[in-house]
């Protein structure tokens, strides 16, 4: 391997990939895709979910073949029957879904399928911590090798896929939307961490829909679309919004959303709710926390991971065991809801923040996902009804947008936007008079999420009032009415539309 | 894009593997028929079904049951013993209300046997309870609650049989007749436990397809964690799945009784748990949960059924002493059938590497030593030597295709 990579000192070019195509069973994931990564850069893949990025990196790093087209790496045509031919080659691939064994340590991932051994042929678990230790340092990761990688933070998790890049020696590292998971600061380590790997001669493949972050570290981007190759441009040629209108085949148009809602009556009144937390140094999860809602407002919710955001929204909605001391009261009555069915009963929708694991029901079709909390109102002479029930749910579908083959096509099927439309849908059903969005254009392309925002104004418009959580501020900042920041359990900033500015939101997040 | 097309269409009557099952029932009662040196399938139609009948019907019924636990996304490991249970607490309520008409093999009357039906059913319920106590309160997982009830319901439907009979008859037992007409009736007419296995596939049928409990069963296996945040409550499902599981259990129980006219707690329905999950497997539940259906079920149950019916034609032994083998490789076959599709398109090997190539003779010495046993050592070494040419071949291919 060393051999081939100084063959290869020559080439500028660590990675070409030529005429790619890949067939998946009625669907041509990527055509006649070209990519030429440059030594030492840091590359930049854009597009849409389902655009094929993450298709590309998994031909890249040997999880699957290429249907046709052919790879070189530092000159080379190389054919990988498997990732270890690849990592063989020098590419690390840190995907999307980490790929750990939770219930083994941090050294034992890093070094998983690689043990290192002792002369008896035993594992040699000090020589792989020390080596652990010393490759987290140089991450800024402080974790013990022996932590149960379960237990760690998805940030520390990270890293500990990027330890296990920097031990195989990558020189060609591949990152599928790193930062996704990730708190601001947690963001800033990581691109402190790729600071380091350029600097060391690595050559990094980016993938990410944040654009911020792309046009402070890329050198040169690429757009895909629809399987196909769009175009490779470099950073300084142009701008943001040139490139989402690459991605979704047309320029978006920045809507200022807010605008001319009327407030009307206060809904949701929540007055110093204290969340305890046993066994955990801070002692709470929310400490004291009031907020007011009103019909026809939206009101967003900025804050760092872990900052108690879903345990606000879980609080109201009921969703945990109502330990929480303080008062929560709807439309002037105290409620305490021990169960989401009661919250339901009252007025309350809530859709959830990780929509695969605590929204969808992969085994219902469409038409079942919609309907589940209405049922009631499919019933025959006590029988559910076909019929019924899709005249029931051809309303939602039809009011939120969802694109789909039909009410009965399989929920899995549909792009991460229109499922997301469907669980609002689903709850809209129940004819809630608040509704709690956790994070909902979470893992959604920036055409779904624009036709999301517009959705969410039309239902304030229609007199709902809803709390919006985001982990992306020019998000809040584009649909809320007034925001409030969570830092640590507390409430520590309220600010207006006016007011509020990255900045202050940033800072009232971060420090209090 | 071809699989949302599937679902446009409600498939008629069965789904596609359901019809593959319906297909492969046939095949096998043609095989038997042709194969079978007495014929008699031919010659005695209607015993041969009327076997078949009743030993479908009596394991169908609890294979619903376990179908409902198994879509919600549990396991009941326990109705095998919930059977002994419940035939145990059936005879027992018999003794106490009418000791000497037990005694003496005299009818007991029918409001006794009213009682001890529903005693059983009761119980059964009481089962399901405590499984779903231990489940959602004590939040063991389903394997381990109902691996304790398996073992420990036949010990205590035994400690209960023989601290029943000790008090109530002159002699400590370890079973106990039944021999009340009613029972007798019910063994004689083998349409009576059909007729109650087809009404309990409708029901069950119309509550998994058309009743918002049915839907919310294929919720909470689907994803337990959003049908709560969904406002399901989860833990009352989960009740009404394991309450389901277990009262199929007991009713099979009570059939168990008749059959054999005693109520026998060691013995009586040994292992028949797994005959009841290895019937929903085949008829395509998953065990992942979410996934199921009624009629796969009830295909799945006669298909099982029919294989040990023709392989006790075919070979004149004892079906039981190969039941469990039948069942092991229908449970596999049907399962990779399933998958047949993937394995052609994925590239995926049956047979690969070093593993691949061990598989070779332990599959081959099964064939042989099942040939060798049912057919004569001859036989036996000519079937252990296709089965490894015929498996070596399917390995060269396999690499043939993937190099």
């Amino acid at each position: 391997m060393r051999e081939s990579a100084d063959r290869s000192a020559a080439t500028a070019q660590a990675v070409v990939m030529r005429g790619i195509t890949k067939r998946f069973p009625g669907v041509v994931a990527l055509e006649d895709v070209g990519l030429e990564v440059c030594r030492g850069e840091l590359h930049a893949i854009c597009g849409e979910n389902g655009a094929g990025k993450s298709t590309l990196m998994k031909i890249l790093s040997g999880v699957y073949p290429p249907d046709e087209g052919g790879l070189e790496i530092g000159g080379q045509p190389v054919i990988f029957a498997g990732t270890k031919d690849a990592e063989q080659a020098g590419i690390a691939i840190i995907h999307q879904e980490l790929a750990l064994v939770e219930d083994l340590s941090v050294a034992a991932n890093v070094f998983l399928g690689r043990e290192k051994r002792t002369p008896l042929g035993l594992l040699d678990d000090r020589a792989m911590h020390n080596e652990c230790r010393r490759l987290l340092a140089i991450l800024e990761c402080h974790v013990a090798p022996g932590t149960r990688t379960g237990s760690l933070r998805v940030g520390d998790q990270q890293l500990v896929e990027i330890a296990k890049a920097l031990s195989l020696e990558a020189s060609i590292v591949v990152m599928d939307e790193p930062t996704s998971a990730l708190t601001e600061s947690e963001s800033a380590r990581l691109e402190r961490t790729i600071a380091r790997l350029l600097a060391n001669g690595t050559t990094i493949l980016y993938i990410s829909h944040k654009m911020d972050e792309v046009f402070r570290l890329a050198d040169r981007i690429t757009v895909l679309r629809d399987g196909r190759h769009v175009c490779t441009v470099d950073r300084a040629a142009t701008n943001p919004r040139q490139i989402t209108g690459w991605m979704v085949g047309r320029e978006i148009a920045d809507h200022a959303f807010a605008v001319g809602r009327a407030r009307g009556p206060r809904v949701l009144e929540v007055r110093d709710l204290t969340l305890p937390w046993p066994n955990h140094p801070r002692g709470y999860r929310l400490s004291q926390v009031s907020l007011d809602l009103h019909a026809g407002e939206i009101l967003g919710m900025a804050g760092l991971m872990g900052a108690g955001r879903t345990e606000l929204l879980e609080a109201i909605f009921g969703a945990e065991e109502p330990i929480w001391t303080g008062a929560i009261r709807l439309d002037g009555q105290p409620v305490r809801f021990r169960h989401p069915r009661e919250a339901c009963a009252a007025g309350i929708a809530m859709v959830t923040e990780d929509r695969k694991r605590l929204g969808l029901f992969p085994d219902l079709d469409v038409a079942g996902n919609v309907s589940l909390c209405s049922l009631q109102e499919s019933l025959r002479g006590g029988l559910l009804s076909r019929r019924a029930e899709e005249e029931l749910v051809a309303t939602p579908i039809r009011d939120t947008g969802v694109k789909t083959p039909g009410v009965h096509a399989s929920i899995m099927g549909l792009s991460g936007g229109n499922q997301q439309k469907c669980i609002i849908g689903r709850w809209l059903l129940t004819k809630p008079r608040v509704l709690l969005l956790d994070d909902p254009t979470r893992g959604i392309d920036v055409g779904a999420k624009a036709e999301l925002y517009a959705l969410i104004d039309r239902l304030c418009r229609n007199g709902l009032a809803v709390i919006l959580t985001s982990s992306e501020l020019p998000e809040l900042l584009t649909l809320a009415d007034r925001i409030i920041v969570l830092a640590e359990g507390r409430l520590t900033a309220e600010f207006s539309r006016a007011e509020a500015t990255e900045e202050k939101i940033m800072q009232a997040a971060t420090g209090g | 894009m071809s699989q949302s097309d599937a679902f446009q269409k409600p498939s008629f009557l069965f789904r596609p593997g359901e019809w593959a099952l319906v297909l492969a029932i046939a095949i096998a009662i043609a095989l038997t028929g042709l194969v079978d040196t007495n014929h008699s399938y031919w010659f005695q139609p209607l015993a041969s079904l009327r076997d078949i009948a009743r030993n479908t019907a009596l394991l169908g019924i609890f294979a619903l049951g376990a179908t409902v636990v198994i879509i919600a996304g549990g396991i009941d490991l326990s109705a095998g013993s919930m059977i002994a249970l419940s035939g145990t607490i059936c005879a027992t309520t018999m003794l106490a209300l009418a000791p000497a008409q037990m005694m003496g093999f005299r009818p007991v009357g029918l409001v006794a046997v009213a009682a001890g039906c529903a005693a059983s059913l009761l119980v059964g319920f009481l089962v399901g309870t405590l499984h779903t106590w231990l489940i959602t309160a004590v939040r063991l997982p389903p394997f381990i609650a109902t691996l304790a009830t398996l073992v420990g319901l036949r010990s205590f439907a035994r400690a209960l049989c023989e601290s029943s009979t000790a008090a109530l008859t002159p002699t400590k037992s370890a079973l106990i007749n039944v021999s009340d007409p009613v029972f007798k009736a019910i063994r004689d007419n083998v349409w009576i436990p059909v007729a109650v296995f087809g009404i309990l596939a409708i029901v069950t049928w119309l509550l998994l397809t058309r009743t918002v409990l049915g839907r919310h069963i294929h919720a909470l296996g689907g994803n337990e964690q959003a049908a709560r945040l969904a406002g399901i409550r989860t833990d009352n499902v989960k009740w009404f799945a394991y309450c389901f599981g277990a009262m199929t259990a007991a009713l099979a129980g009570l059939f168990y009784v008749a059959n054999e006219s005693v109520a026998a707690p060691v013995n009586q329905g040994r292992g028949h748990e797994l005959n009841a999950i290895a019937a929903a497997v085949v008829g395509g539940c998953s065990l992942a949960g979410g996934v199921g259906t009624v009629p796969g079920t009830v295909l799945g149950t006669i298909f099982l059924r029919v294989v040990i019916d023709a392989v006790s034609k075919i070979i004149k032994t004892g079906a039981d002493v190969y039941e469990g083998l039948i069942v092991g490789v229908v449970v596999v076959i049907a399962v990779t059938l399933a998958q047949v599709g993937q394995l052609a398109k994925g590239g995926r090997r049956l047979l690969p590497g070093a593993l691949g190539l061990c598989a070779i003779p332990t599959l081959s010495l099964l064939a042989g030593a099942v040939a060798a046993m049912t057919t004569g050592g001859r036989t036996g070494i000519a079937t252990g030597l296709v089965a490894a040419a015929l498996l070596a071949l399917l390995r060269l291919w396999e690499s043939r295709r993937t190099a």
